[in-house]
């Protein structure tokens, strides 16, 4: 089989890969490791009830301490969800001696792009700048004027609706109609303005459609939050309800799912790679195919263990790395709950519909001045207000008709923030191939090396102190106030491993995504993160993954490459 | 509405270490669960006095009540497959729960709820009247949910009522009938009165998993 190009991976980045590609002209084969998953036809739970399920949506808990132990320690792994996570037994990964990394995986058609969280946020200068204003890291070769015509360019496919507000932290984007906040959110947005004029309390950034795009096949969004079971209204941005469509309308793509990816081939003569092989996972055969072009979209930690395993007698060390980082500077926001507080003074109001995202408070420490006691960078709180419900009774007494009536209404208002604080880039938190233990397919598996800094637990240190002092401010009563850090991949947004950069002595990229080493080979999931900010990173891969389409035709046609 | 203008109460830290667990994947036991065995079944007893259990917490009022609604064969599903950190092991147990141990350390929670009740009742929980059997509940509840700081391991009757309430706020009466279910609200209306009598969402997902 030969192709112009081959993405693998089907998730975010590559569902935009093979979308972009197709769209201006290529054969492009798409590989995905994991089962087909058909839009609408396959989101099997998708309209079940609690009582339609054997475990009524808590899943069966023995079940999951056999198959998906690392998994189900995620809250959105719920037995809605299980089909659309990874089987942890079949899929092993080591962590070093003295890591605590819990790795969320979606192996399916799609990926992770069934069940992100869909927020949507652009990085600014503030972030691009980062490593270079402290020193951490290596410099990013790229700055916002650099993205910002490709953050417009796939926004205005995703749908991402949101409210301007002019930050120069979190630049506004091209937004459809933002969703509302609830009473209690908006008083606090007033309260916490009045008292920090800097600090903006705003509607999450989310994929989430309030206009419909019929173009795409998009409905609006119904309010029902429950994304991840797949939404057959194509109300958030999936592979399956948007980039998928897309390629397969220009009659460019082929797609094949149950392809586990084991090896790029690369021929040292000419300095390129010439294609992959993968094993059909059903048969277990194992099979290839040619293209000029390579995209590799496997997700952060899976390009980085391809490219490390895609070693060949010209690159010892592992595909593209001259450099001797490939497999450093990983990174996963480190995360906590920074306060909960009751919000007294609302209780005879309510809203009505789930919506599907909550707040955000963009990040107000060390922009202009450097004001972070022990850290450099910066934080950021997302959260929302909500009504707590009947699971309240759980740890309340009482017994009886009584104690039935009390559970029947809704009960005090609660206000949550959790933190999302910016992870540095170091060389020690690394992924390397394991020497002693392979997977099911004899492949080495990923060893993940990582921990949290002090410069994160300074940030979430203050994020405690900072999201208490808003809370109480605005009438709340504090109720819980943390700092420390989960285990490493809590925040589900792991990234890093074949950074970009300037130089090809100390970077496995270069600014256009492109390997240093290797003309045709582009790595556009979370790898190519030199640095983690505190937003959430998916809009900024899909940009840059535009980004790298629109550079490697262009060299295509060329003749560059 | 006057209890909750008080503001907060001490049980809402136990739903914030609840809403950590969820937050950090905080992992609820590390020991790996054996299959439910055929040894672990209930007794037809135990399971007479979970239902009445069931009742006491969830009694049939103008809505179904628990029994009504197969709470009973649920509880017994989840104790069996360990949810809701029932297949925990126990440390440093108190002795009274030594006998219901298994080999693991976690508890067998019918065996000891049916002992408990039998002997806070003086012989057979089962055959006293039904106002001596929500008093003798009452104090085993009040005694699971004291006041002050909530214990550290949540004590064997706080495990059986939390699975009381979810089988019964899942089933359909439950959901849909005591409480209100809508799969697809269609809109979202950020600021509502709230009526006095108005029931809660069992379809706010969110609001469920954060308690």
């Amino acid at each position: 089989m030969e192709f112009d190009a081959i993405v693998v991976g089907s998730g975010i980045t590559g569902g935009w890969a093979a979308k972009e590609l197709t769209e201006k002209g290529l054969r492009v084969l798409m590989l995905e490791r994991g089962r087909e998953i058909r839009h609408q036809q396959d989101y099997e739970t998708e309209t079940k009830a609690p009582w339609d399920l054997p475990f009524r949506g808590q899943g069966d808990t023995e079940m999951y301490r056999r198959e998906h132990p690392v998994q189900m320690l995620n809250r959105h792994f719920t037995e809605w969800s299980e089909n659309h996570f990874v089987n942890d037994r079949e899929n092993p990964y080591s962590t070093a001696a003295g890591s605590d990394f819990n790795w969320f995986r979606s192996y399916q058609l799609g990926g992770r792009s069934l069940t992100w969280g869909r927020q949507c946020y652009r990085w600014s200068d503030y972030d691009f700048g980062a490593n270079k204003r402290d020193g951490i890291g290596t410099d990013w070769p790229i700055r916002y004027a650099d993205l910002a015509p490709w953050y417009d360019h796939v926004e205005r496919f995703v749908g991402v609706s949101g409210a301007r507000e002019g930050l120069a932290q979190l630049p506004d984007g091209e937004f459809q109609p933002a969703m509302q906040l609830n009473v209690v959110e908006q008083a606090l947005r007033e309260r916490i303005a009045e008292r920090w004029p800097e600090r903006c309390l705003t509607i999450g950034r989310t994929a989430n459609l309030t206009e419909a795009k019929p173009e795409e096949g998009r409905a609006a969004c119904q309010n029902r939050n429950i994304c991840n079971r797949g939404c057959s209204f194509g109300a958030y941005f999936s592979t399956q309800s948007s980039t998928l469509p897309a390629a397969q309308k220009t009659g460019r793509l082929t797609l094949i799912t149950d392809a586990a990816v084991e090896k790029i081939d690369y021929d040292p003569v000419s300095s390129r790679v010439t294609g992959v092989r993968w094993i059909d996972t059903r048969t277990k055969t194992r099979r290839s195919a040619t293209a000029r072009l390579v995209f590799l979209n496997a997700g952060a930690f899976n390009s980085v263990h391809l490219l490390l395993n895609s070693a060949n007698e010209a690159m010892p060390r592992g595909l593209a790395n001259s450099s001797g980082v490939l497999g450093t500077h990983i990174m996963d926001h480190a995360n906590t709950l920074s306060a909960i507080a009751i919000m007294p003074g609302f209780e005879n109001r309510t809203s009505f519909g789930n919506r599907p995202t909550g707040i955000v408070i963009p990040r107000f420490r060390n922009l202009d001045r450097l004001d972070g006691k022990g850290f450099t960078r910066g934080y950021s709180f997302q959260g929302g207000a909500l009504q707590s419900a009947w699971t309240r009774g759980k740890r309340e007494a009482g017994i009886g008709a009584d104690f039935k009536a009390r559970l029947r209404a809704p009960g005090m208002w609660r206000m949550v923030l959790v933190a999302f604080a910016e992870s540095l880039p170091r060389a020690s938190n690394r992924l390397t191939l394991s020497r002693t233990k392979v997977d099911a397919n004899g492949i080495p598996q990923l060893e993940i090396a990582f921990s949290h800094g002090d410069q994160e637990r300074a940030a979430l240190a203050d994020a405690k102190a900072e999201a208490s002092a808003m809370l109480t401010a605005a009438g709340g009563q504090v109720i819980v106030a943390l700092d420390q850090p989960g285990a490493g991949g809590t925040a589900i947004h792991e990234m890093g491993g074949a950074r970009m950069g300037w130089d090809p002595r100390t970077s496995v990229l270069n600014r256009m995504s492109q390997a240093h080493d290797i003309a045709n080979l582009f790595v556009t999931d979370g790898a190519q993160m030199s640095s983690s900010a505190c937003q959430n990173p998916s809009l900024t891969y899909m940009a840059l993954t535009a980004r790298a389409c629109d550079t490697a035709v262009s060299m295509l046609r060329d003749g560059v490459i | 509405m006057t209890d909750q203008a008080q503001g907060w109460n001490r049980r809402d830290f136990l739903g914030g270490a609840a809403l950590l667990a969820l937050a950090l994947g905080v992992p609820t036991a590390s020991v790996m669960l054996s299959p439910a065995s055929a040894d672990e079944a209930p007794s037809d007893r135990q399971m007479q006095v979970l239902a009445r259990v069931a009742d006491l917490v969830i009694p049939r009022t103008e809505t179904p009540g628990a029994v009504d609604t197969g709470v009973p064969a649920f509880v017994a599903l989840a104790l069996a497959h360990g949810l809701s950190a029932s297949r925990t092991a126990l440390v440093a147990p108190d002795s009274a729960l030594r006998p219901f141990l298994r080999a693991d350390s976690s508890l067998r929670h019918l065996p000891w709820l049916e002992a408990t009740l039998d002997r806070n009742a003086q012989g057979n929980f089962l055959a006293i009247a039904p106002a001596e059997q929500a008093r003798i509940l009452t104090a085993l509840d009040a005694a699971a949910f004291p006041p002050g700081p909530p214990p550290q391991t949540p004590a064997p009757w706080a495990t059986i009522k939390g699975l009381i309430l979810t089988g019964y706020y899942t089933s359909e009466p439950g959901g849909a009938q005591e409480l209100r279910y809508e799969l697809v609200p269609g809109r979202f209306d950020p600021d509502i009165a709230l009526a006095p009598g108005d029931r809660a969402w069992s379809s706010d997902w969110t609001a469920v998993e954060f308690g």
